[in-house]
């Protein structure tokens, strides 16, 4: 088992965001989470990663208990993640987005006199290829579209060579179109590299697409885990999503 | 147009070697009071760049260079007045103290980010204004340190330009490989999302301290000529007035080029002694410069000319924040 | 002896730090409001301080002139202030602090040496107004009344300044577009407005402490610079934008200075400095700030 999660906990004054939330994630399962607005599940994505302490509870990832390392050490870990709302280098190119992801990673960061032009330069256009950004190379990040955007998103958490890929709704905003691409995208490189994958989305074509488990969170709470087909079934989440397509 | 900036983009390495050649020459067709303009050009320049790898590169503000400036001035004076150090040794030192404190300042200002740091940064030059001011059995207090001797071989003007090229040479150069090291790529992008940088792996703080440090060093080192071609040094140095002139030319020259601080020197010098020369007045010619300065040429200089030629360079509202 | 001493400068402690707590918190409002840290502060006081002395000294023989100046020199230098919102700062608003840093920096070259085109570069004193032309005797030490008036005056424009915030609808206007200036503008309210207003408020404050500073004190080039750099150690000790933590700042600041130059006269002139590098340090929110 790769992430163990534990009564995690996390009130903000009396709310509390996620309440006393149980997981076992198997290695390389890849499996989503979803649920209404405000349901909790970035704030759980900000607990996995770092970003929040919890309050009570304990998060072990591969056998050892990170729940209050700090984002830097728990991406050193292995956990990789990209956010809801586009968190990018806006004023860097996009190739240089990705390198300063991969220079991190193989450590290289500290050099002070080797011009960083020719530094990791084939890995960066790797991952640049595998997310379909190869041709946009020198564009800044800032002025990527959206969909575009998105992809370097998956690009940096790539980079940093993760073994779990938290995704917090990688394709919200995009068409159709872009929303299938990326999608299969996802697929491949998880699948290829081996990955762990734990999706949020609100799409629920990609969800059921990639997951091969899925878990609803309803205020804080974890209320239904399952395969996608009893998840569709159960009667609580559609109570949930009255109103919602499935 | 874009091809033109490109055209000089290219072949700025001969761009380059006429520029120093250019400098090479300037004493034999200029006047020794222009001669020495272009010396507190240099030393401006060198100071700015030092204070761009904080402000442009890591995007931290500082509201205190003047401080680190004084320190790497104070130290070279006291070097050679009460410790008859070489002076060759005593202008090394000056940077190198100036980074010393400069890590003991850095490491407290870190912690805080965007005006908090800002203010910090003010308070700990005030501080050292404030020392070098009240100690006087030490510093001269208020009188300064008068009468510091240089060697004779750089004593007359053009020389000591050569010897204050020569080390502008080389710190730019330092700063020019620290920039576009990998050390200074992480700090752009600590600069452009440091919740970003700390999601893949770098550790900001450190960075920021390390930026801090170099700064630090380079501003001491401009202290540090000042102070053998001026032979003299006064509280004044570390006061937030005279940080401001540093803060105008990286500002106004243009934070996010490289040359942008360097190309601010030669205007906010030229501007200052321009005005200086045809009125009394010149602190409100010289402000209100720098009001309308700011109001439309935001990208500084070097942001300006590239903004002109570029097609990719984002304007408005990321540049704001 | 030293008891005596040190009455006295506990109570110049005071007087100073009043006068400063006006200035600053006019400085506090602007940033807590508009989000400036606005630089020319200092200069409007010095401003507001020649203001005074001009009309005191150009009419020195009509009766009660002083307070026709305390009156007339603030809304001078308020007048002066709309312009320069108007004109400059609205331009400015949201804009990276570095440019707004320099921008007032060019402000507090072209105001300085404005008054040293009009006024020349001498040092001017402006006498204490009747009734508070001697001293009197407190706690045994004979102190100037005017000091002692200055003293008063204080808490007044404090409890004015709680009292506009908290009680009338300016004030609430006020406060709520410090926390969410769209939303007061989708109300209907003239945001821009707002923000003039609050402009003019922090120069009006900022010329009355001139004003007053300039009885207690000379009148001369220079007294911008050090006054600045005094109002942002009280407004980091206080709390950006919080007008209390203004008023507990000041004191704080103008006992530990005088206080401070009695028992380490040395240090003393660095001692605001070091307390809001240490506030800085431990709690960068200042006494009545909140963490962001």
């Amino acid at each position: 088992m790769i992430l163990e999660v534990e009564g995690l906990t996390k009130s903000f004054g009396g709310l509390m965001a996620v309440n006393k939330v149980d997981l076992q994630i198997e290695d390389r399962e890849l499996s989503s989470i979803i649920g209404p607005n405000g349901a909790g599940k970035t704030t759980l994505f900000n607990l996995l990663s770092g970003k929040l302490r919890p309050s009570s509870g304990r998060v072990i990832f591969k056998g050892e208990e990170i729940s209050k390392l700090s984002p830097r050490e728990i991406c050193l870990k292995g956990i990789g993640r990209s956010f809801q709302r586009v968190n990018i280098f806006p004023r860097l190119s996009t190739f240089d987005n990705v390198q300063i992801a991969v220079l991190s990673e193989q450590k290289k960061t500290r050099n002070l006199f080797i011009p960083v032009r020719n530094m990791v330069r084939e890995k960066t256009k790797e991952i640049l290829e595998s997310v379909m950004l190869a041709d946009k190379e020198e564009v800044l990040a800032g002025l990527l579209s959206h969909g575009d955007q998105k992809r370097l998103e998956l690009g940096i958490a790539l980079a940093t060579q993760p073994k779990l890929l938290l995704l917090d709704e990688p394709t919200a905003g995009m068409s159709p179109e872009e929303t299938k691409k990326t999608t299969e995208l996802i697929q491949e490189i998880v699948q290829d590299q081996g990955l762990t994958l734990i999706l949020i989305e609100h799409d629920m074509s990609v969800v059921f697409r990639i997951s091969e488990k899925i878990r609803v969170m309803h205020m804080g709470r974890m209320i239904a885990e399952g395969k996608p087909e009893e998840v569709k079934a159960n009667n609580e989440v559609q109570k949930i999503y009255i109103g919602e397509e499935a | 147009m874009k091809s033109l900036w490109n055209r000089i983009y290219t072949f700025r390495a001969v761009w380059l070697a006429i520029a120093l050649i250019f400098l090479f020459a300037l004493p034999s067709f200029l006047s020794l009071g222009h001669t020495s303009l272009v010396v507190e050009m240099l030393i401006l320049a060198v100071a700015a760049c030092g204070l761009n790898l904080i402000m442009g590169y890591a995007g931290m503000v500082s509201f205190g260079p003047a401080g680190l400036y004084a320190v790497g001035a104070y130290t070279t004076a006291l070097l050679i007045v009460k410790a008859n150090v070489p002076f060759g040794l005593a202008i090394m030192a000056g940077p190198v103290a100036a980074a010393i404190i400069g890590f003991l300042v850095g490491w407290f200002c870190v912690r805080l980010t965007h005006v908090y740091f800002a203010l910090l940064t003010l308070a700990f030059s005030q501080i050292i204004h404030t020392i070098i001011f009240q100690w006087y059995s030490f510093t001269g207090g208020d009188n300064g340190i008068v009468g510091i001797r240089v060697p004779d071989y750089i004593a007359s003007i053009n020389h000591y330009y050569y010897f204050t090229l020569a080390l502008t040479v080389v710190c730019l150069a330092l700063m020019w490989m620290i920039g576009n090291s990998s050390f200074g790529k992480t700090l752009q992008a600590i600069r452009e999302n440091p919740e970003r940088a700390e999601f893949i792996g770098i550790h900001v703080r450190i960075y920021q301290l390390a930026a801090f440090v170099l700064s630090s060093f380079f501003l001491g080192a401009a202290g540090s000529l000042f102070c053998g071609f001026n032979r003299n040094v006064f509280p004044v140095y570390a006061h937030w007035i005279k940080g401001a002139d540093i803060i105008v030319v990286c500002l106004l020259g243009g934070m996010y080029k490289f040359l942008g601080p360097f190309l601010g020197s030669i205007l906010y010098i030229t501007l200052d002694k321009v005005t200086v020369s045809f009125t009394e007045y010149w602190p409100l010619v010289l402000g209100l410069i720098i009001v309308l300065l700011v109001l439309f040429l935001r990208g500084g200089i070097a942001g300006f000319f590239t903004e002109k030629f570029s097609a990719t360079t984002i304007r408005g509202s990321r540049e704001e924040r | 002896m030293v008891i005596e001493n040190l009455i006295r400068q506990f109570l110049s402690g005071l007087s100073v730090g009043m006068v400063i707590f006006i200035i600053a918190v006019g400085l506090s409002l602007i940033f807590g409001t508009l989000k400036i840290l606005n630089l020319a502060h200092g200069s409007i006081y010095m401003l507001g301080a020649f203001l005074c002395y001009w009309l005191t000294s150009t009419f020195s023989t009509a009766p009660g002139i002083f307070w026709w100046a305390l009156i007339l020199a603030p809304i001078g230098a308020a007048l002066f202030g709309g312009v320069i919102e108007i004109v400059l700062l609205r331009r400015i608003y949201g804009w990276h602090m570095m440019y707004q840093w320099i921008l007032t920096f060019g402000l507090v070259l072209f105001v300085g040496d404005l008054c040293k085109l009009i006024w020349g570069v001498g040092y001017h004193m402006v006498s204490p107004p009747w009734p508070f032309k001697g001293s009197v005797n407190v706690l045994g030490v004979f102190f100037p009344s005017y000091n002692l008036f200055v003293m008063v005056l204080g808490p007044i424009i404090f409890c004015g300044l709680w009292a506009l915030l908290r009680y009338t609808t300016l004030g609430k206007i006020i406060r709520s577009a410090t926390y969410n200036p769209e939303m007061v503008n989708a109300l209907g309210v003239n945001v821009p407005l707002v923000y003039t207003s609050v402009f003019m408020l922090g120069c009006w404050l900022a010329g009355l402490g001139g004003s007053l500073m300039a009885a207690m004190s000379a009148v001369t080039l220079g007294m911008d610079a050090s006054i600045i750099i005094e109002c942002f150690i009280i407004v980091v000790i206080g709390g950006l934008g919080s007008t209390l933590g203004a008023f507990l700042g000041a004191i704080i600041f103008g006992l530990a200075y005088t206080l401070g130059i009695v028992v380490f006269p040395g240090v003393a002139i660095g001692i605001g400095f070091i307390i809001m590098a240490i506030i800085l340090i431990i709690r960068p929110w200042g006494l009545m700030g909140r963490p962001e």
